[in-house]
């Protein structure tokens, strides 16, 4: 019993991690050709799920401070710097390298998903309805 | 879902952007031939909503590009001057496509993001429906 629930956890975590890094990765493609824009990353579940990650986190008390750490939207975002990416008007995101992170996003949120759906069916079986 | 809205708001102010430079190189396109037309410019620049932590882009203002008229020779021309010039536009075709492709692409990329997401979300729903 404690391990499903423990399952339906880790799956609805990996779902908000792959929701947060659709944000970032469409905001990297808004952002595609605006001149000086770093592209940003969250860091990946693993580390996330080991408690990695950035060790402590800005706290917010008013409407004008800015969030940052992984206690701010519970994931820690970071610029990646890809070697070799970088356009003459210093801009860094390369629109093939961000379609298939959102590839990976696609397949991670579908991959939690279906956890999520067959763990609530096995649950829902040993209660013996169908 | 208030993640979901952001990437799909992220992903509307990109097409919104890319939309206007399409704009943009269209009207230059269409005053290739009018004497005396410089073409426009715009850039793009990243916008920051801090109170929702939500990152877009938006076009900044249209700039008029300041090299040099081309001189053309046609003494039949109403606009020809006593030496028989007058004025060109300052467009070169093969800029403004490869521009217009270029926002096309990045137009589609941003479109794509907002399939994503709005699949995303409906396949999160889809987990309620049982």
């Amino acid at each position: 019993m404690d391990l499903n629930l423990n399952v339906l956890r880790l799956a609805s975590g990996l779902a908000a991690h792959a929701t947060a890094r659709q944000t970032v990765i469409s905001q990297n493609i808004a952002n595609a050709d605006t001149p000086g824009y770093h592209a940003r990353d969250v860091t990946d579940f693993a580390s996330a799920v080991d408690g990695g990650g950035m060790a402590f986190s800005a706290r917010v008390t008013r409407p004008g401070h800015i969030p940052f750490g992984p206690g701010a939207t519970g994931h820690d975002v970071r610029e990646t710097s890809a070697l070799g990416t970088e356009t003459p008007n210093g801009n860094t995101v390369a629109l093939e390298d961000q379609v298939m992170r959102a590839a990976e996003v696609k397949q991670s949120h579908d991959m939690a998903l279906g956890v999520y759906q067959k763990s609530m069916d096995i649950l829902r079986m040993s209660l013996g309805r169908r | 879902m208030n993640e979901m809205m952001k990437t799909m708001e992220a992903a509307a102010s990109g097409m919104r952007a890319q939309g206007a430079r399409m704009r943009l190189s269209s009207e230059n396109i269409a005053n290739v031939d009018t004497p005396g037309y410089r073409r426009k410019t715009v850039t793009f620049e990243e916008t920051f909503n801090s109170t929702r932590d939500a990152r877009a882009v938006k076009t900044g203002a249209v700039n008029l590009d300041r090299s040099e008229l081309p001189r053309v020779y046609d003494p039949s021309h109403p606009m020809a001057g006593a030496d028989g010039y007058h004025l060109g536009s300052n467009v070169d075709l093969m800029i403004e496509i490869a521009d217009a492709r270029e926002a096309n692409r990045s137009y589609e990329a941003n479109l794509k993001m907002f399939d994503q997401a709005r699949q995303m979300a409906s396949s999160l729903l889809q987990l309620l429906r049982r």
